[in-house]
């Protein structure tokens, strides 16, 4: 390692466990940040140290669902990945990555650079990390404001990586054209991923049409049917581009309400049936995501099946209840990586959000209640209006949340499930939203109040 | 006057909530205007003389436990056992409490060395030991009582060197025999109970920052805190810990 990039190491390594120690914030970037400043060739030193190499996940929506679940993959492979897991997806973000996972020598924890990356980033990220793959999930025009339009962006993209070495793989999604128009003449290895089935399709937009003209003629594209935004099933009629054909789909989906989803996985060699406790079509391509970039990585397909279905189950389910004029979602939460994934939904829509925590330690729960110290609570920090701590360990979740320092709001303690949901949807105001994150048994607990009540039949959240 | 607190291989040796503990150690320094600095010692850093205030460590996995074991022995263990010797304060749990001791005997193979802060030795245990544990202790603060969650297989006989940490009245403690939970030595702890010990024990904490600061000045008092919502979690932890052996 040269002298530049140690000296950067050990000043970003200080800072990392400065900032760490005082919460004062920025603890997933500046350590990155202020060693790229002083070495700019930082990241790609450090990465060479990496005996597998990096891999790149970018994409508007469903890069941290899609890298986390690739993260485990990896790790049952003993692939065990470098990954910005906190989401901080800027070079700063990534460095910082490499920085907490290296030691002062310089060497890392993990063999595979798995980054994800903010779209606009992904030029400078392929720069400095030259990554043996690339995976683009969808882009989407909630980024406009920032980007510029999609198209410069994702020609920005292109740009980037068709400099990469031939031996590489780029990894896109056959049902958004614009991302899978990226693949298109380029001499890497491309895969696609998409779903094949149309039995949820519908013949409009969801919304504002993101994608309606051909990237490569500029010619206004035709569309067979829409999945979920703007990918769906197309072609262009004027100079006669498609949807590519796929190496991984999900084939055979059943939206299952209560149960989630259940589809058919096709890939090279092979079908499995998976069934994903988890709402919506945007979760079927996270999983096809990161099973592509699985495979394209070398992971042998039953270990990919493997992590999937384990991940899958510890993510929560969403239930949503009507009571009035107010609405309860409840979502489960029953380990820090589920329990994380659930407050960084919450926290990403905009607003100050009322929520309800019931913490029980009942056996199916886990008598051990450690855990909640593993959850990043602080990601609650300015995004809430009001918290109340239930379930048999209410007090326990309540002094967790007081070291978290979310401040300001007020924070009511009531053991008892069916108090505390009152005193929640008093809270929530008149046609609020009470957000409800329970461990298992106490989500039992609070869906059998729920029915008691005679509140409308629970239906379960589909998007 | 900075209290700095040394976590002991933070990457390794992290399992069950345990960075719970040094959230605790910085809230309280912070909320009493007390500086604080955390420094994370890996594999390979050296313990520097007089630097750090509170030393941490974590419970790890066998597999990071050997790497511990290794670095103890050959760059961090006698400069440990000698700071704290010198005053520095230590917080040392499950695998940390066990490799602070003077050995572990497996079933079978050699006996592994520890760095001797604690005059006490483990030997393997056939039966795991997991569950809610109450202990009186002396840093128990007014209910007199620590409380916590165990989850081991070790047992650990303390030698005349050391005094418990406390005596279980709910759980099995060091060894399931002798009632004995964890050890104290100087300003150093070691003990079963994982994960978040020092938020619902605000007095063992608080025990931690008066050494820490006693190492650099006399008779230092600490402000007290507005505890009540610890002492409330911690009632009703024993509270559930009875209900639930």
């Amino acid at each position: 390692m040269r002298f530049a990039t140690r000296t950067a190491l050990l000043l970003g390594k200080s800072i990392g466990s400065a900032s760490r120690a005082f919460k004062f914030g920025g603890g997933s970037t500046l350590p990155g940040r202020v060693a790229r400043r002083l070495d700019p060739a930082f990241v790609s030193d450090l990465v060479k140290e990496l005996p597998l190499g990096c891999a790149l996940i970018t994409g508007t929506n469903g890069k941290t669902t899609t890298s986390t679940l690739l993260a485990s993959i990896l790790d049952r492979a003993g692939m065990t990945p470098v990954h910005n897991r906190t989401g901080a997806n800027l070079m700063a973000g990534i460095a910082s990555a490499l920085i907490r996972e290296a030691d002062a020598g310089g060497t890392l924890a993990g063999r595979l650079g798995l980054f994800e990356v903010d779209e606009a980033a992904l030029p400078d990220a392929i720069a400095e990390t030259s990554p043996r793959l690339v995976l683009v999930n969808n882009l989407f025009r909630d980024q406009l404001d920032r980007y510029g339009e999609l198209d410069t962006l994702a020609s920005k993209m292109k740009k980037a990586i068709v400099t990469l070495d031939p031996s590489r793989t780029v990894a896109l999604n056959a049902d958004d054209p614009l991302v899978a128009s990226i693949g298109a003449g380029l001499e890497q290895k491309v895969m696609y991923y998409g779903i094949d089935d149309e039995s949820y399709a519908s013949d409009t937009m969801q919304h504002a049409a993101d994608s309606k003209h051909c990237a490569a003629c500029g010619g206004r594209l035709e569309y067979d049917y829409y999945l979920f935004g703007h990918l769906g099933r197309y072609k262009c009629p004027a100079c006669g581009a498609s949807r590519p054909d796929t190496d991984v789909a999900a084939t055979s989906i059943e939206m299952l309400g209560m149960e989630g989803t259940r589809c058919t996985l096709r890939f090279p060699g092979g079908t499995a049936d998976l069934s994903i406790p988890l709402p919506g079509l945007y979760n079927v391509y996270n999983i096809l995501a990161a099973m592509t970039a699985s495979l394209a990585l070398g992971v042998e397909p039953e270990v990919v099946l493997g992590a999937v279905e384990d991940f899958t189950a510890a993510f929560g389910r969403v239930e949503r209840v009507q009571a009035g004029n107010r609405d309860i979602m409840m979502i489960l939460a029953k380990n820090p990586a589920g329990f994380n994934e659930v407050i960084r939904t919450l926290t990403f829509a905009p607003g100050k959000k009322t929520v309800m925590l019931a913490l029980n330690d009942n056996i199916a729960d886990g008598r051990d209640v450690s855990w909640i110290w593993d959850v990043d609570f602080e990601m609650f920090r300015g995004r809430l209006a009001d918290v109340v701590c239930s379930g048999l360990r209410a007090w326990d979740m309540a002094l967790r949340i007081k070291y978290a320092g979310v401040g300001e709001m007020s924070l009511a303690t009531e053991p008892d499930l069916a108090k505390a949901l009152d005193a929640g949807l008093i809270a929530a105001g008149r046609t609020g939203t009470l957000y409800v994150i329970p461990t298992y048994t106490a989500m039992l607990d609070l869906r059998k109040t729920m029915v008691d009540r005679g509140l409308v039949t629970p239906y379960w959240e589909d998007n | 006057m900075t209290v700095r607190i040394g976590w002991l291989y933070p990457d390794l040796m992290n399992i069950y909530g345990d960075r719970g503990n040094i959230m605790t150690l910085v809230q309280r320094c912070k909320w009493r205007g007390i500086p604080v600095e955390v420094d994370e010692l890996a594999p390979g850093d050296p313990v520097v003389e007089g630097r750090v205030d509170i030393f941490f460590m974590g419970g790890g996995q066998d597999r990071e436990q050997e790497i511990v074991y290794r670095d103890l022995l050959e760059v961090k263990g006698a400069a440990l056992k000698r700071e704290i010797d010198l005053g520095a304060a230590a917080l040392v749990i499950c695998g940390g409490y066990q490799l602070f001791g003077k050995y572990y005997r497996p079933f079978e193979g050699e006996e592994l060395a520890g760095i001797e802060v604690f005059d006490a030795y483990t030997v393997a245990g056939k039966k795991r030991c997991i569950g809610n544990v109450v202990a009186t202790s002396a840093l128990g603060g007014p209910s007199g009582t620590i409380v916590g969650f165990e989850n081991h297989s070790g047992k650990t006989y303390l030698g005349d060197g050391c005094t418990p940490l406390g005596m279980v009245t709910v759980g099995f403690g060091n060894n399931a025999e002798d009632r004995t939970e964890g050890a104290i030595y100087r300003g150093a702890i070691g003990t079963y109970l994982h994960g978040s010990l020092l938020p619902k024990n605000p007095g063992v904490a608080d025990f931690l920052i008066e050494k820490a600061l006693a190492r650099r000045e006399e008779g230092v008092r600490l402000d007290p805190l507005d505890d009540a919502l610890e002492l409330k979690a911690h009632d009703s932890a024993v509270v559930r810990a009875r209900k639930t052996h």
